[in-house]
């Protein structure tokens, strides 16, 4: 395996970076089947809760580490900058910002090019992501920045033993449909949670409502990176949309009742007849 | 042998079938005898594979018990420089969800993730899936000179078809120089809930039984059925995934199906599509899960629940009764 990231110094406090995505609030999509298109009006931005997740667990690791240092980092337009620096109020250390019109369109193959030319200059022990993005849902960047690093990579963690987590190794949770697993992973390495894992942010401290924490944030464009053109954005993409539609499905004949006497009578009848009850 | 089309498929070790589905997939992408599937899997596995592939290339359990995701991407980028392959399909498993992002990115190639089905244009393939939560469905192509790489919702696909081929089974001889740091401490099976791709009646909540999941699931044990949910409430922490039904869950073909309190996704909707009977209680009859239904209730979920419980009880307590 390549390993081009960073390990932080034994002398310096541990260091995480949590990777992170602001994504449409799903919950307010619907879609006009009148016109055929997708309702997006009442679409707001939010933290992926995935991605939440792991900035919780952090938040945790600080509160029993408090030298510990936590990086937020999201790739994002500028318009997601106040929620950046609400996290930040959250006694995240510091905040970047990768933005820049020139990542615009990329997929996530271009995506994972772009944090990997940034996370290769940083020093962190560990990286914390969410395992699924609300919007997406492809699970694609962390384990391509894991073949990008040159870093071993787990995905759907549902909880972190904070009392064996350290610079060099982190013991946790994963779970499918029908076993749990508990893993060790030395570090650094990239540790994906999932909602399942209930770590919660705090909420933001009444005195800090209005707290200045701009001086923690750090916007990064691609000056500083220096990605080539053709590796970033639309360009560097390897994939590409070519349509987005609304299949049809066959619509069946339906009989519609009420949830009153006759409403009830017609479906117990019906699950009756057929054995249900 | 060369002249065809190279397909490679990654074994699906969560559920043997599914590799074999994949041939389903790879049919709609190829003409006939056209092409020519590699299977790559587990040594121990290859019994129930075997007359389905061209040729197995298997690689030790080891690799896979040890979650050396890298190793197996070594393999594949090996199996590649030597077999050109023009696909590479590997099923959305949660091991397939880490490797392949990682093999495309070895391969400098693009990756379309949770693919439910493809077409052929003039041009390329293009590759289904979900898009903006399941709302929306999205055509994709890839652009690069590598492989097409995809992976696949796991059952999305079905092949029927008997044993038909003579495979050629070669165990992968290089030594895998890639290792992993994970180490397996504990593993523990969960407590058995059934899966509910089995269940001949499905129960299945949405956001509008958020506060009320325990109601779904007493209708459920009543009927002798399965609780199910929606995405949203999945994503809300109210129910399993394993029971989240939908092209971003399972795909069901339960004999009955209830939908209370959903509304109804596309990617909700394109998991239904083998269902028999679908009955919708719904505050709004306009509800998009409506217009699939063969029986729409318009009114409150867990009033509907609680007054069906109700008349169940009802008789159940007649019959006793009588008896």
């Amino acid at each position: 395996m390549r390993r081009n990231s960073m390990k932080a110094d034994h002398t310096e406090p541990l260091r995480i970076i949590c990777l992170v995505k602001f994504v449409p609030d799903v919950d307010g999509f619907s879609y006009d089947y009148e016109h055929s298109r997708l309702n997006r009006s009442y679409q707001r931005m939010i933290l992926n809760p995935d991605d939440a997740c792991a900035v919780a667990f952090a938040l945790q690791v600080k509160q029993a580490h408090p030298s510990a240092h936590i990086e937020v980092v999201t790739m994002a337009p500028r318009t997601v900058e106040p929620h950046l620096l609400d996290l930040l109020r959250l006694q995240i250390d510091t905040g970047v910002l990768i933005t820049d019109p020139a990542f615009a369109g990329s997929d996530t193959y271009a995506t994972t090019t772009v944090l990997e030319t940034y996370l290769g200059g940083r020093s962190y022990d560990c990286i914390l992501t969410g395992t699924c993005t609300l919007d997406g849902a492809t699970s694609q960047v962390p384990a391509q920045l894991a073949q990008s690093l040159g870093l071993d990579h787990m995905q759907d963690i549902t909880g972190i033993d904070l009392n064996s987590f350290d610079r060099e190794q982190a013991v946790f949770t994963v779970e499918d449909d029908n076993d749990t697993y508990t893993y060790q992973m030395a570090l650094p390495g990239i540790l994906s949670l999932t909602r399942a894992s209930g770590y919660k942010l705090p909420y933001i401290a009444y005195e800090d409502f209005t707290k200045d924490v701009s001086a923690n944030l750090t916007v990064v464009t691609n000056q500083e990176l220096r990605c080539p053109p053709e590796q970033i954005g639309l360009t560097g993409s390897l994939t590409q949309v070519v349509e987005t539609f609304v299949p049809e499905h066959q619509r069946r004949e339906h009989r519609t009742v009420q949830v009153d006497e006759d409403g009830i009578e017609y479906i117990y009848t019906m699950l009756k007849e057929r054995g249900y009850v | 042998m060369c002249d065809k089309n190279q397909v490679l498929v990654i074994q699906d070790t969560d559920r043997l079938e599914n590799s074999r589905n994949i041939l389903s997939l790879v049919q709609g992408m190829y003409e006939a005898d056209s092409y020519h599937v590699t299977l790559l899997a587990l040594e121990s596995e290859i019994d129930s594979v075997c007359g389905y592939f061209h040729r197995i290339v298997t690689i030790p359990d080891t690799v896979y018990e040890t979650m050396n995701i890298a190793g197996i991407c070594e393999v594949v980028e090996y199996l590649q420089r030597q077999h050109h392959y023009s696909s590479i399909l590997i099923p959305a498993t949660r091991v397939g969800r880490m490797l392949a992002p990682r093999i495309a990115r070895r391969l400098h190639t693009g990756l379309v993730a949770d693919v439910t089905d493809v077409k052929k244009t003039e041009h390329a393939l293009v590759m289904l899936r979900t898009a903006y939560a399941g709302n929306i469905m999205a055509g994709i192509r890839s652009v690069g000179e590598g492989p097409v790489m995809m992976s696949v919702h796991p059952d999305s696909f079905s092949y029927e078809l008997e044993p038909q081929v003579h495979t050629t089974i070669h165990p992968y001889e290089k030594s895998i120089a890639s290792h992993s740091s994970l180490t397996l401490l504990q593993k523990r099976a969960k407590p058995v809930t059934g899966d509910i791709r089995n269940s001949d009646v499905l129960i299945s909540g949405g956001g509008g039984m958020k506060r009320h999941f325990p109601l779904v699931q007493q209708l459920a044990e009543t009927l002798g059925g399965a609780a199910a949910a929606s995405r949203k409430l999945v994503d809300h922490g109210v129910a399993p995934r394993s029971i989240q039904v939908g092209q971003s869950g399972k795909l069901v073909r339960s004999r009955l199906y209830f939908a209370l309190g959903i509304n109804g996704a596309i990617q909700h909707v394109e998991g239904l599509k083998g269902v028999e009977t679908i009955i919708a209680v719904n505050t709004s009859a306009k509800a998009p899960i409506c217009s699939i239904a063969d029986i729409v209730v318009e009114g409150d979920a867990k009033e509907f629940i609680e007054k069906l419980l109700a008349r169940i009880q009802n008789t159940q307590d007649t019959q006793i009764g009588e008896s």
